[in-house]
């Protein structure tokens, strides 16, 4: 026997039924001051709670389907490449605390960097050319061609 | 009938002004560049090039990002012949045939053939969109608030029935979406909910960092984190573009019955391209003289579903332009986009906005022709594109979708969301949960809480109001029995069976 635990909880029934129940045991929290109203006056909080509470049930039945069944059924079972799930939203973070105070010149040069270590193979060179290349497009299309007033260089 | 050709002669003189026929052209050019990306469907690509429309006016901007649609869905089937890599699920079958033609020397004739049925099929479908648009929009015009409220109940479990996968786990994103769509102040009390004190939240989760999170970011994740797959690009210069007339008389009644089935099954809620393909590769199988010549380059497997994919896409814009129903993920993202421009989606669109909805309806008919135009003489070049690595286009993507998104509402927390909904919508995808569900429900849920509320004042808070008005009780219906017949273990098999075909 393989630890049983584990390899039940990383199928993908019982990982999806555990995510629908804890969105919905904190959507029942937060909302737990909420005014309900009746069904003539609903207040803020009936609907909301409404669907926590079955969003709640059907997490139960997903995640008891996938106890249940006898298939082992892995979720992560082909990832391979574990930065891109790191490096790829981060590029994005590092790009989003850039854009308001450098621009979007350095915050383009910065999410190319990023964005490329989220890749298999980081080639130098080609790294610098995608900036460039990068850089001059953003400037042709957002700033000269659309005129979208966005910050380009790091504010005085 | 006279209606017919008036309308859609206001509709040409606003799609012919050379400005509108320029934002068409773009918008086939630049989804086609992006569809033709292995990995990148029509779904993730009218995401990631939404916020780019949003700075046109809303006649332009919804004829380009139309054009973004249609060219993502031709791109698409430029990938799946050359490299048989499906760049979304609507290509999936295409890929089975496609390829193998490609491989026999007859890239050109498949390729061709995909552009022309296609073209028929778009021209077609066209001319249905116009014929009955108007009367659904009369039937749509007189529904009140319980109609109104079945009428997206039943839109939403047949988007969830009809979409492949788990049905309980599509309810459960539906409910999901509905949840995030409550985010927010509360339009009726003007309460705060679940905005934990965010002051950028009281307004509401966006709807372009979720469509550009799990759609886009998604995407890019699960291509960048899957196995390197081998990318076999048919190296033989395409000589033949022409197919031959055997190619031609083979491939035209197949044309014709995709065309049918598609316009038939985009009109379905939750149909659209991908049913249509699957649906019409089966039933050129079932209806093929010799079936074994299929997988190894039937040109039926390629014509059959092309068109039913094109019909399918243009069909399923009845539905949204006449009630405001997005019927897939694509017509929420158009609905999505009405919003933003100030438009709200229902009945009323045609005749408070004639120009606009005539307008695309005859954008759509110049937007197919574009593409033949486009995708024929220029297949050189989209087959360059596919040799460019993927770790240079991603970085491109990558940042127009930053730069996209902060545009909207020159907001960085917004593009911070947008990581985080890339997250999530890989984990989705991973653990097979369709993230198309979701998104439906969390641009339905505000319209179905607005409608269940005032539902239930006309009806001093009794719920049996929905079921002793005709209209509202036959809508809720249909839905009881969409749903029984899912739970049906013989149908149960088939549906798996016709979304598995390959």
């Amino acid at each position: 026997m393989q630890p049983f635990t584990l390899r039940v909880l990383a199928r993908k029934d019982v990982l999806a039924g555990l995510i629908f129940i804890a969105v919905a045991v904190f959507g029942l929290w937060a909302s737990r001051n909420y005014p309900i109203g009746t069904a003539l006056r609903m207040s803020t909080g009936y609907v909301p709670r409404l669907l926590c509470w079955i969003l709640l049930g059907l997490g139960v039945v997903i995640m008891a389907n996938g106890l249940r069944a006898t298939g082992e059924r892995a979720a992560f079972a082909g990832a391979q490449h574990w930065r891109a799930l790191i490096f790829v939203p981060g590029s994005l973070l590092v790009f989003a605390f850039a854009m308001d105070r450098l621009g979007v010149v350095i915050a383009t040069v910065l999410l190319v960097i990023v964005g490329s270590i989220a890749g298999r193979e980081l080639r130098l060179l080609e790294v610098v050319g995608a900036a460039v290349v990068l850089v001059v497009l953003t400037l042709v299309i957002f700033i000269w061609g659309l005129e979208l007033p966005i910050p380009v260089w790091p504010e005085r | 009938m006279g209606d017919f050709f008036s309308n859609l002669a206001l509709g040409f003189g606003i799609a012919l002004t050379p400005m509108n026929l320029g934002y068409a052209l773009v918008g086939c050019l630049v989804g086609t560049l992006i569809g033709v990306l292995p990995g990148i469907g029509p779904i993730a690509t009218v995401a990631m090039l939404l916020p780019i429309t949003f700075h046109l006016e809303p006649v332009s901007g919804l004829i380009m990002l139309a054009g973004i649609f249609y060219g993502a869905q031709y791109g698409g089937s430029t990938t799946a012949i050359l490299v048989n890599l499906p760049g979304e699920t609507s290509s999936v079958v295409t890929c089975i045939d496609g390829h193998q033609m490609a491989r026999q020397g007859r890239a050109g004739a498949a390729l061709a053939i995909a552009a022309l049925g296609s073209f028929f099929a778009g021209c077609f479908s066209t001319a249905l969109i116009a014929m009955f648009s108007p009367p659904l929009a009369i039937v749509g015009q007189s529904f009140g608030a319980p109609e109104y409220f079945s009428l997206l109940v039943l839109g939403l479990v047949a988007a969830v029935v009809l979409a492949h996968g788990s049905v309980i786990k599509a309810i459960a994103m539906v409910v999901l979406g509905l949840l995030l769509g409550l985010v927010g102040t509360d339009g009726n009390t003007g309460a705060q909910r679940f905005s934990f004190d965010i002051i950028i939240l009281s307004d509401g989760i966006g709807f372009v960092p979720l469509a550009v999170g799990v759609f886009g970011l998604g995407e890019i994740i699960a291509n960048l984190m899957a196995p390197e797959q081998q990318r076999t690009i048919v190296q033989e210069k395409i000589s033949r573009l022409w197919p031959t007339m055997q190619d031609f008389r083979q491939a035209w009644p197949a044309v014709l019955r995709g065309t049918a089935l598609g316009s038939i099954l985009g009109v379905l809620p939750g149909g659209g391209a991908t049913l249509s393909s699957f649906a019409s590769y089966v039933l050129e199988k079932k209806v093929a003289r010799d079936p074994s010549r299929f997988g190894k380059g039937a040109i039926e497997g390629v014509a059959g579903p092309e068109s039913a994919n094109n019909a399918g896409a243009q069909t399923s814009f009845i539905p949204m332009l006449t009630l405001g129903i997005p019927g897939n993920a694509v017509m929420a993202l158009m609905i999505g986009a009405l919003t933003i421009h100030g438009i709200q989606p229902g009945p009323q669109v045609m005749t408070e906005r004639p120009d606009l909805f005539w307008g695309m309806v005859a954008s759509m008919w110049i937007g197919n022709l574009m593409l033949v135009i486009i995708n024929l003489p220029l297949i050189g070049i989209w087959v360059q594109l596919l040799k460019v690595p993927y770790r240079l286009l991603n970085l491109a993507i990558l940042l127009f979708c930053a730069i996209g998104v902060y545009t909207v509402n020159n907001s960085a927390f917004e593009i911070m969301l947008t990581a985080l909904f890339g997250v999530l919508g890989y984990v989705f995808m991973k653990l097979e949960c369709e993230p198309a569900p979701m998104l439906l429900g969390f641009i339905l849920g505000p319209l179905m809480e607005e409608n269940l509320r005032r539902a239930m004042r006309i009806a001093s808070g009794d719920p049996m109001i929905f079921i002793q008005r005709p209209i509202s009780l036959g809508l809720l219906i249909a839905t009881v029995l969409l749903l029984l017949i899912v739970a049906l273990p013989a149908i149960r098999s088939k549906r798996e069976e016709a979304f598995q075909e390959n």
